[in-house]
């Protein structure tokens, strides 16, 4: 009785055939192998920064059945994504995955995830069952949305593809950025770290070399200035791009270059590497009085 | 109707039609397990676990309990056949194991927990027997909850058609069945020779 049901799981079957050639397996820990998208033809592989433990010599098996030498290009903890470069890339063997803007995803479209953990290709399904806003990983990375599925995460798909009912890729899957949810991050944050590995090796990120923590604003302050709290300095580390730019223990930071800082979350993203070296005012509350310093901004190691 | 309202209806026609060839398997008052009606001569298989010891009963869709003879057992791959004393069952379809596919649309059927003629749905992640964290023997990794109760039912895939024989979780959330064609060849072998 073939009906739409057939067709619904063949079209499921060949989506995942169709990529055959942009999932590749990584072979860079001890312990089992995780999944890598093809990136570019020439051999540049995304993968996920937990699964890959060493720099050099990492192997590659590639859709054929040969295994690949690639090395790291570069890695950011934070959105745990890494590049990996082949050595050389047989023609013909790699496919660069098409990738989709998660613009026109809504809750409730269907997803496949993907892995190379062995020789095959392996597939799991579900739906999107979350799309939020930008979000920070508990490791401190900025993600331009929260994207959340219902798929299981079979052992090794990390790095891997997430794949739309378009075939295209539309995140990559870690089971290391949040537990006991499957998270994915999404193309653009991919695009911008991709950018950020190829060009400078590493994700840059701003640094002051402080220690803070949130407080309440004296009432007439918080009026002033539309918010209830700061963050006030608990310590300021000797030479640090802050003790140079004027700032002191005991000083409540409000705001950093016109934008609020209510909390550490936002202390966090106005340190974007894009602020890295460049003189940036910093808004502090002192001895009860408004005041400003220009701080140029370091880069964190 | 819409394509989902199609899809539905799909969904349960599949269910209704397999639940005809899914029977429930009993050892004396313990335990509780699924078979599938391989032939309408009263040929049933299942799991070598799941008549593990003393009598075995099998209690057919349409309540008929009957008194089950093993025919043959392996353990090593988790099959049995049984012989009850029925004619003109409603066999399973038999479908071709070897050529599943990542991804495609696959039905487990059985009694979870005690509910008798249970449906749950998922996809095939892989299949083989060199899947990290797999078993080690050749079986089909499938993207749904098995459950005490489904062990010896039926995997279907889009069509209806037996893939597998549901067998056991490998981890929270990954479930295993034996290919069909392994279980071809274990009556092969050992019905031809008992």
């Amino acid at each position: 009785m073939p009906g739409v049901l057939a067709d619904f799981s063949n079209a499921l079957a060949e989506t995942v055939a169709a990529l055959d050639k942009s999932t590749v397996r990584v072979e860079g820990r001890e312990r089992l192998p995780a999944t890598g998208i093809v990136w570019s033809a020439d051999g540049a592989i995304l993968t996920a920064h937990h699964v890959v433990e060493q720099d050099e010599n990492i192997g590659v098996g590639l859709p054929d059945g040969q295994t690949a030498s690639a090395r790291l290009v570069g890695r950011d903890p934070t959105t745990d994504l890494a590049l990996l470069q082949l050595s050389s890339a047989p023609a013909g063997t790699l496919a660069a995955a098409r990738w989709a803007s998660p613009d026109a995803l809504r809750v409730g479209n269907v997803v496949l995830a993907l892995g190379r953990p062995g020789h095959t290709v392996m597939a799991t399904f579900g739906i999107i069952s979350a799309l939020g806003k930008p979000w920070r990983t508990p490791a401190g990375g900025q993600v331009d949305r929260y994207l959340q599925t219902d798929i299981v995460m079979y052992p090794g798909f990390s790095g891997g593809p997430l794949v739309s009912a378009t075939g295209e890729v539309i995140g990559l899957n870690s089971s290391a950025l949040l537990r006991g949810a499957s998270v994915a991050i999404p193309g653009p944050t991919i695009k911008q770290v991709i950018e950020s590995l190829q060009t400078h090796g590493r994700v840059r990120r701003g640094y002051l070399g402080i220690g803070a923590q949130p407080v309440r604003l004296p009432a007439n302050l918080a009026q002033q200035l539309g918010q209830e709290t700061g963050l006030l300095l608990v310590s300021v580390e000797p030479e640090s791009p802050a003790e140079q730019g004027g700032l002191m223990l005991g000083d409540t930071i409000v705001s950093i270059a016109g934008q609020k800082v209510r909390g550490l979350d936002e202390l966090m993203g106005t340190l974007g590497g894009e602020q890295v070296g460049q003189p940036t005012a910093v808004a502090i509350v002192r001895a009860g009085a408004l005041a400003e310093r220009m701080v140029t901004i370091g880069e964190h190691k | 109707m819409n394509l989902l309202q199609d899809l539905d209806a799909d969904l349960a026609a599949l269910a209704a039609k397999t639940q005809a060839s899914l029977v429930e398997i009993h050892n004396g008052r313990r335990g509780h397990g699924a078979g599938t009606i391989w032939h309408a001569e009263g040929l049933i298989v299942t799991n070598a676990h799941v008549v593990d010891r003393g009598s075995v009963g099998v209690v057919l869709p349409d309540g008929r309990d009957l008194p089950a003879r093993v025919l043959a057992r392996d353990d090593e791959c988790d099959l049995a056949a049984l012989k009850i004393d029925a004619t003109g069952l409603p066999a399973i379809e038999l479908g071709d194991s070897r050529a599943l596919r990542a991804g495609q649309w696959v039905m487990a059927m059985g009694h979870p927990w005690g509910v008798v003629g249970a449906a749950t749905a998922g996809v095939v992640i892989g299949t083989g027997s060199a899947f990290p964290e797999g078993p080690g023997r050749e079986a089909i990794a499938v993207s749904l909850h098995l459950r005490p109760g489904h062990s010896g039912g039926p995997l279907i895939d889009a069509e209806g058609r037996l893939v597998g024989i549901n067998v056991m979780m490998q981890g929270p959330d990954v479930g295993l069945a034996i290919p069909v064609h392994v279980a071809k060849n274990f009556l092969r072998q050992s019905l031809s020779t008992s």
